[in-house]
């Protein structure tokens, strides 16, 4: 009989497996019937329950997505959910404020949620929502390790527009779980929770040339503010998200274009897709010949490209003293075939079909970045989030066959 | 007169009719010439085409929304030019990056949910008018 390993808190005393109940995503769904059975065992003062589970453990994979700036990834978030199939929508009925996203296979939450302490209290205490103090990363462990072993929570909710927190909402374990926000690899609990990480590392040129886009409409903005608001964060952001980097398996790196010499538009990027070497699950993406170093530029006789064209190279790195790989591309894409053509040419995608990544692309192609490295990684990404899972399910599906077996 | 030239990108575009803004609109031909430097307050009684006042808002962000923006900005720059604790200014700032980032996803919202046809679709795709054929 497997064994649901159960995290008991003063305020979870008993085991319980929800399914969600839309069954339209096309995996294989099984009745979970739970008994449950409590020993509370008293050891040296601390209380233990055992809670027994029949059938197979509920387990969630868990992705944590870091980024600056809010929940403001939802593009990344929209491909994801997308490539497992379905739209991922604000949960119906409840607060309309709520940052979740709930699919068939995937729910997105936001650590923003997390907050201790809302907006009064932070201007109170002089502190931004980038420092550790005004997240409560205790609640953030319990919480995600109670939905990685298949038990539903009450989430709180932090409401952008007001800068409150709201009552919570009830999250039911998923199939997939993506905490996106500032700091879901700084509290070294929560890391081992994830079975994969993803930073998405915004250069400062084009982060400012993102928000002006972004803020210039805006009354009351202008450019001195916008320069001022990036520059009073930038301590607190060196200090305490940026160094995630270092413990994330895959980095999506923007930068500015080299093609254009002075470009300071921060519409054709440089975008450089660093994977770590030596993981379980994830394996690089590569160009021609894995492990070598390749500077292609595809354009020419084959494949003709407006200016300014696109570059591509990849090759081995060290990354914060790991073992990387680092895939970049340089430039936009224009037309239909220059996209194929350059997905014919990458290896390791975990596509299921030809044409997948170009399929994808396509199928979101008025999202921001659809015609950039951010929208080619961040889908291949995904298309690697997918491959890493199904690996997993694979793996527990088979150890469970052999604990039945013995 | 403040004239406000009708965006070309793809933006909210209000129809209203404030007293207090008088915009030339692109669409409404003005028939008497001397009429254009009246305000609409001054026109009761005198028979003449309503005029429609066009308030193009870039990107229509919510006005509520717009507001706390501006405001933060406000109490920001009061903030750090006291240069009181660097804290207290740097969470000034944090605000406005905040509701600057809640203004952004509530523009994407009005834009995702202009179209009633689209939102009616999402959750009934089976019904008579949202039928798409693949072939």
């Amino acid at each position: 009989m497997a064994t649901c390993a159960v995290y008991t808190t003063p305020s979870l005393h008993s085991c319980s497996i929800t399914i969600p109940a839309k069954t339209s995503s096309g995996f294989h769904r099984r009745q979970v019937i739970v008994f449950t059975s409590k020993r509370i065992t008293e050891r040296g003062g601390r209380r233990t329950s055992e809670v027994s589970c029949s059938a197979e453990e509920a387990k969630t994979v868990v992705i944590g997505l870091a980024a600056d700036s809010g929940c403001g990834k939802s593009t990344f978030m929209r491909r994801l959910t997308s490539v497992f199939g379905g739209a991922a929508e604000p949960p119906k009925g409840g607060n309309p404020d709520s940052n979740t996203l709930i699919s068939d296979t995937t729910t997105v939450i936001c650590l923003d949620d997390y907050h201790s302490l809302d907006r009064t209290g932070r201007k109170e205490k002089g502190v931004t929502a980038l420092d550790p103090r005004a997240n409560n990363f205790d609640l953030m462990f319990e919480q995600v390790k109670a939905l990685k072993h298949g038990v539903a929570v009450d989430k709180p909710i932090y409401n952008h527009v007001t800068g409150l927190l709201d009552p919570p909402e009830l999250i039911r374990p998923p199939k997939i779980l993506v905490i996106e926000g500032l700091h879901p690899m700084f509290d070294p609990r929560v890391r081992q929770l994830l079975d994969f990480s993803i930073y998405l590392d915004i250069s400062n040129e084009v982060k400012f040339a993102w928000k002006i886009q972004r803020d210039m409409a805006e009354r009351g903005h202008s450019l001195e503010s916008i320069k001022a608001s990036i520059e009073a964060r930038k301590p607190d952001f060196d200090a305490y998200i940026d160094p995630q980097k270092q413990h994330a398996d895959a980095v999506i790196e923007v930068l500015p274009t080299q093609l254009i010499p002075g470009d300071n538009e921060g519409k054709v990027l440089r975008v450089r897709l660093i994977m770590k070497e030596g993981l379980q699950h994830f394996s690089p993406v590569y160009l021609f010949d894995e492990g070598s170093t390749i500077s292609w530029i595809p354009c020419g006789r084959k494949l003709t490209c407006s200016y300014p064209g696109i570059n591509f190279a990849y090759g081995p790195d060290t990354y914060y003293s790991n073992e990387v790989s680092v895939l970049e591309m340089d430039g936009q894409f224009d037309r239909l075939d220059e996209l194929i053509y350059v997905e014919s040419h990458l290896s390791n995608l975990s596509t299921k079909f030809y044409g997948e990544v170009t399929q994808q692309l396509l199928k979101h192609s008025d999202f921001p970045g659809s015609n950039n490295g951010t929208g080619l990684f961040q889908t291949i990404v995904g298309l690697k989030i997918r491959d890493l899972y199904e690996q997993i399910v694979a793996e527990r599906a088979a150890a469970v066959a052999e604990a039945a077996k013995v | 007169m403040q004239a406000v030239t009708m965006a070309t990108t793809a933006c909210g575009v209000r129809l209203s009719t404030q007293g207090a803004v008088f915009v030339k609109a692109e669409l409404v031909r003005p028939r008497q010439t001397h009429a254009r430097l009246l305000l609409p307050l001054l026109d009761h009684g005198v028979r003449r085409p309503r005029r429609t006042v066009l308030v193009a808002n870039a990107q229509s962000t919510p006005p509520d929304i717009s507001e706390r923006v501006s405001e933060s900005i406000k109490k920001a720059e009061e903030a750090c030019a006291e240069d009181a604790v660097a804290g207290e200014c740097a969470a000034a700032w944090d605000e406005v990056e905040e509701l600057s980032a809640a203004a952004s996803h509530a523009r994407d919202k009005l834009k995702a949910d202009s179209d009633p046809l689209e939102n009616y679709c999402k959750d009934n795709p089976e019904t008579d008018e949202c039928r798409t054929y693949d072939n």
